[in-house]
């Protein structure tokens, strides 16, 4: 950076344990971040990151013991006037409709203003600046309430953004966007960062388009600082961690693969397009992978014919004429974006809306015919987008319990979280419990709505590991996620949601293939040397077909 | 000219008190028959009347009327006996008097609901206690939130197979379970929604309102005819003593200064009513010129 | 208005002016206007003491989180008040009292009184709606420690609330109808309201045996993890 370097915010060997606790939270972090920084955090699911986050802004500081000191320009946390603390330190929270305070997008884009007591006058001039710098006017009347959860993220920045703050902390603002909402909503946020200087310190898992843009990136451990340093740094010293690797991006993830690989050693790409640079140098171009044919009709699970659905008469149709079907055994990916009707979709699939013409049938049978709730028993089970809504006791054992799960054989590990109430639960874990809950039910057909937001890498894995045994034993799975790679990963058919319907529908390599920003990051970096690849273990495959070793001279030589 | 609704919040709730009081306080049968003919005329103009709703306050109406001769044996002229009691004609008189104005009375408030949407009330409220306008504004925003989150967690309830059969019992206590949730959720989340404030600085001194409603020169000018037409109704009533006379015998208020009071709230209670036809009238001719 | 800089002085002005005072204005107003415009004296009481309550209420320093989950409250005692047989305005009232404070409980009816009558009628009963419930919730708080403790004690305060409630408000119905105060009207309107109000009580009494403990549970830990 410059010459003087300020530190806007410096923490010292801070720690936390929320009350009733043994196990601290936060254990002795130590870091600091120079003004009109924008720095990344990251690290696994209850590592703490929430946590460190909120204590980093007074007014949302948990109860429990603190202990350390956070600094805001030199000043203790505790010793800032309030208007200061209030105003110049922006906080957006993890999930976008929690923050939303007032009914009218207008109020809420003024209600800070409105607490800092400005004028009329002013009030007007911030927000209506502000909301064409977020391009909010269209929108700027509505009721809060019928925005997308797009929309919602973006007013939740803009409203914060009125206030002019000097330092700007995100809690994973990305989790629920669809895939090109999310990079529009990290674009503006690098925007605020380059042209207003504003310091942005982000927690993300989806750090495919964060880290490029980062100067600096803390990794989390347990409510320890693991590592801090710049991308490469960082990048370079998790090389041997595959754990840690897991979470980061596409061309990092690709690099470090192929680094057996005798090739010219050069830096570790970071960015989609370093990372086609360093294919393109190192591999000759036109392998392909052949495409998946499309399996074959087996019998159906799930079929939807032409559904027509609307949520009250005066409201527009959300499904218009919705036709799909889903094999048994199959596990079926639902992409598409925010507001286009997937959890409705899933709704309809599990018998909780009744479309107004067209048709469901599960695994054959309409699905009014399934009388007296027999549908839910044993049948169809659906992981709802809000998991909050799925918990009823005070503890997590209770929860699981009462679906007659068995403690000793969840699929995976949470007997950490056993005792704990599940509104005190990190994002990430309450949506683990949820998935043990809905797997509890051992349903023939799981509807899963957007199962991996919130996880880091590791977890996603197992997930995703699961997910194939399970539809190896026969079970059919629909899954609603945002996240490509994920889809990519486990889907044996994808299928693309727009407006109500599906616009197309094939199996992933096929369906990433055609896409051009509707794909994963590996498609976009190997996209015009190689053909068909989606994924990471693709992208390997025909790295080592097409490595050339007339270039290994050079990198025979020095190894 | 305005609609009444384009007025400020100050000016239209004291227009309703006004236009309310002076029939509660002042029992007369013209005073009751002109509030509930100027609160119906407003209704009907501002489109809100159904057929059915008619028919309802008739019957209200009528039932309300009747009970009064039933309970009340005051009065000189007896109409005829019924069981020991005599059922007499002021009684019945003071009935149909008192139900025409809980009527018009329920009239005016059933439009004052409608017009008084929560963030005009809002600004009302926040002028007297800003801590209870929060607390409204809160809870009226929460009322939808809660209903649609209430059928969710059932939704989720559902699809787990917590409900073992179709029948009353199982849905009763699934709906209890339910509402337990929901306080759980509730709770919760209003405590972050509570943070999100004070993350933006809610309570950290004087808050200012972006929420305008001016009080115009016609607010001023509206307000004072209010008053004037009230200070002329209620204060003739009141320094003259005009008063209907219901028991023993009744007995009209000497007819000059009644005819003041009933003029000027005549022009009171038609004053919405007026103003929403001029409203329309003038729109006509606007468009005719386009 | 009405500064009390003392905390002990501020209860027993709590108690002693919804107790006594107003009552007292009330007997004083029937007997100096005999009976002749009693309705405006007792609207006149009923907004002063709201009023009075308010600016008391408006000096101290209350934390945001406290009014929002004052504002929950209210919103689940109206939002409840749409299932049918199932008001449940008295029996959160109560809870709120119980566990949150006295304050808290009087904000809590009188709130959900306006509330709920943007839905099922505004008029000017409100302001005697708003502070019959308020009452309840406000003695709910004084008495707070010893309902706490027990599950009878509870669910007889709610019941022995609600049909208090509607008797007053009943005198309230007369007393608007018909100028005078007649006790045959009253009695007729306490007789044609009776089904009402036993069904009101039972479904008080039912509701608070059941949820006055979790709900009480859920505030507690509320109190306890976010220090409300
Ligand atoms: N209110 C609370 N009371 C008790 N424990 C809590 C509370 N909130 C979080 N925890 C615990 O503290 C740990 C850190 O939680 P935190 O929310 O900071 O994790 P995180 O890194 O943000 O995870 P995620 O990526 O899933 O959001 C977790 O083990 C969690 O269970
Ligand atoms: N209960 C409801 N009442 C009215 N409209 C609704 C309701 N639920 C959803 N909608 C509307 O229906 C549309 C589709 O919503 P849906 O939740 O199915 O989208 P989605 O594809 O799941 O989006 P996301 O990816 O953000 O979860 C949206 O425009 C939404 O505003
Ligand atoms: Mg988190
Ligand atoms: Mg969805």
């Amino acid at each position: 950076m410059g010459v003087c370097e300020v530190e806007i915010l410096a923490v010292e060997n801070l720690s936390f344990a929320y009350p009733g606790q043994a196990k601290k939270a936060i254990d002795g972090v130590s870091f600091s971040v120079e003004e009109g920084e924008f720095a990344v955090i990251c690290g696994a699911t209850g590592s703490g990151k929430s946590t460190l986050l909120r204590l980093l802004k007074r007014e949302l500081r948990p109860l429990g013991e603190i202990g350390g000191e956070v600094r805001f320009f030199g000043k203790p946390l505790d010793g800032l006037d309030e208007v200061t603390s209030a105003c110049k330190i922006g906080y957006v929270m993890q999930r976008p409709e929690q923050q939303i305070v007032t009914d009218r997008v207008w109020h809420e884009l003024a209600f800070g203003l409105e607490n800092m007591g400005l004028d009329i006058g002013a009030i007007r001039r911030r927000v209506s600046e502000m909301s064409s710098f977020f391009g909010i006017e269209e929108w700027f009347d509505q009721p809060t309430s019928s925005l997308s959860g797009g929309q919602k993220q973006l007013l939740n920045l803009a409203s914060v953004m009125v206030m002019q703050p000097e330092l700007l902390l995100l809690d994973e603002p990305t989790a629920q966007l669809d895939p090109i909402a999310a990079s529009e909503f990290i674009a503006a946020l690098v925007k605020i960062n380059r042209e207003l200087g504003v310091t942005v310190v982000i927690v993300e898992h989806r750090l495919e388009e964060v880290l490029p843009a980062a100067d600096r990136v803390f990794v989390m451990e347990d409510g320890r600082l693991l590592l801090s340093g710049r991308p490469r740094e960082v990048a370079s010293e998790i090389a041997g961690r595959s754990e840690l690797l897991l979470g980061m991006p596409a061309a990092i993830r690709l690099y470090n693969a192929i680094s057996h690989l005798p090739i010219k050693k050069s830096e570790c790409p970071i960015t989609v397009r370093e990372g086609r640079q360093f294919i393109m140098k190192n591999f000759k171009s036109g392998a392909s992978l052949p495409l998946e044919a499309e399996p074959k009709d087996g019998a159906p699970a799930l079929e939807m014919r032409e559904v027509y659905f609307r949520y009250s008469r005066d409201l527009p149709d959300v499904l218009r004429g919705l036709s799909f079907t889903v094999y048994e055994g199959e596990v079926f990916c639902l992409l598409g974006g925010n507001g286009s009707g997937k959890s409705t979709a899933l709704a309809a699939a599990a018998g909780l809306i009744s479309p107004y013409s067209g048709e469901v049938r599960i695994f054959g049978k309409r699905i009014r015919d399934y009388k007296n709730r027999s549908l839910y028993r044993e049948c169809v089970a659906l992981l709802p987008q809000d998991v909050q809504t799925m918990f009823l006791f005070s503890t997590v054992r209770r929860e699981l319990e009462e679906v007659g799960a068995r403690l000793d054989e969840l699929p995976y590990d949470i007997s950490h979280l056993l005792d704990k109430h599940p509104y005190d639960l990190s994002g990430g874990e309450a949506q683990l419990v949820g998935l043990a809950k809905v797997l509890a039910a051992r349903p023939r057909l799981l509807l899963l709505d957007e199962p991996t937001k919130g996880l880091d890498a590791h977890a996603k894995k197992v997930i995703l590991k699961l997910l194939s045994k399970l539809s190896q034993s026969g079970m059919t799975i629909v899954v609603v996620t945002h996240d490509v790679e994920f889809a990519a990963e486990c889907a044996g058919r994808c299928a693309m949601f727009f407006r109500g319907e599906v616009t197309s529908c094939a199996p992933p390599r096929r369906f990433f293939s055609e896409n051009s920003f509707y794909t994963t990051a590996i498609n976009r970096i190997t996209r015009g040397h190689f053909s068909g690849a989606v994924t990471l273990s693709d992208a390997v495959e025909l790295c080592k077909k097409s490595f050339v070793p007339a270039s290994s001279d050079e990198g025979g030589s020095r190894a | 000219m305005k609609r009444l609704e384009d007025y400020n919040p100050t000016t239209i709730f004291l227009y309703f008190l006004a236009v309310t009081v002076v029939p509660t306080v002042f029992v007369d049968p013209a005073l009751a028959a002109l509030s509930l003919s100027g609160a119906a005329a407003y209704y009907i103009l501002r489109g809100q009347g159904r057929l059915r709703d008619f028919y309802v306050y008739g019957g209200l109406l009528l039932a309300m009327a009747l009970i009064n001769p039933l309970f009340r044996h005051n009065g000189v002229t007896v109409l005829f006996v019924m069981g020991n009691n005599p059922i007499t004609l002021e009684a019945t008189i003071y009935g149909f008097v008192a139900s025409s104005m809980i009527l018009s009375v329920i009239l005016w408030f059933s439009t004052f609901s409608r017009i008084m949407t929560s963030e005009k009330l809002l600004y009302l409220f926040g002028r007297v206690s800003p801590k209870l306008a929060l607390i409204l504004s809160m809870a009226l925003r929460y009322i939808p939130l809660f209903s649609t989150q209430a059928k969710r967690v059932g939704d989720a309830q559902k699809v787990l197979g917590l409900y073992k059969e179709d029948n009353i019992i199982d849905d009763i206590r699934g709906g209890a379970r339910v509402f337990g949730v929901m306080v759980s959720w509730a709770l919760e989340n209003g405590i972050i929604t509570a943070d999100s404030m004070a993350a933006r600085g809610y309570g950290i001194g004087r808050r200012s309102s972006f929420a305008i409603y001016k009080f115009t020169r016609a607010d001023a000018a509206l307000l004072l005819m209010i008053l004037t037409l009230f200070g002329a109704a209620a204060g003739v009533s009141v320094l003259l003593g005009v008063s209907f006379t219901f028991y023993p015998a009744i007995k009209p208020p000497p007819s000059l200064p009644a005819a003041a009071v009933y003029s000027a709230y005549a022009l009171l209670s038609f004053l919405p009513a007026a103003l929403e036809v001029w409203e329309c009238v003038k729109w006509k001719y606007l468009l005719s010129k386009i | 208005m009405i500064v009390i800089k003392s905390a002990a002085a501020r209860k027993v002005i709590k108690v002693l002016v919804p107790a006594l005072l107003i009552p007292g204005v009330i007997a004083a107003g029937a007997y100096l206007f005999r009976g002749r415009h009693y309705y405006a004296v007792t609207l006149a009481v009923a907004m002063l003491s709201l009023m009075l309550f308010a600016a008391g209420f408006e000096r101290k320093k209350t934390g945001t989180r406290r009014l929002i989950i004052v504002s929950v409250m209210v919103a689940l005692s109206v939002a409840g008040r749409f299932i049918p047989f199932f008001k449940p305005i008295t029996a959160l009232t109560v809870i709120t009292g119980v566990y949150l404070g006295g304050e808290a409980g009087f904000l809590c009816g009188s709130m959900a009184a306006v509330i709920s009558n943007f839905y099922f009628g505004q008029g000017p009963w409100t302001p005697f709606q708003m502070f019959s419930w308020g009452l309840i919730g406000l003695f709910a708080g004084l008495l707070g420690g010893m309902l706490k403790k027990s599950r009878a004690l509870i669910v007889m305060y709610g019941a022995v609330s609600g049909v208090l409630y509607s008797f007053v408000m009943d005198i309230w119905t007369v007393l608007w109808y018909d100028k005078g105060f007649d006790p045959a009207l009253y009695f007729a309107a306490l007789g044609t309201a009776l089904p009402h109000t036993l069904l009101y009580t039972a479904s008080n009494a039912v509701f608070l045996w059941l949820c006055a403990r979790p709900f009480g549970e859920k505030l507690e830990r509320v109190k306890i993890k976010y220090g409300v």
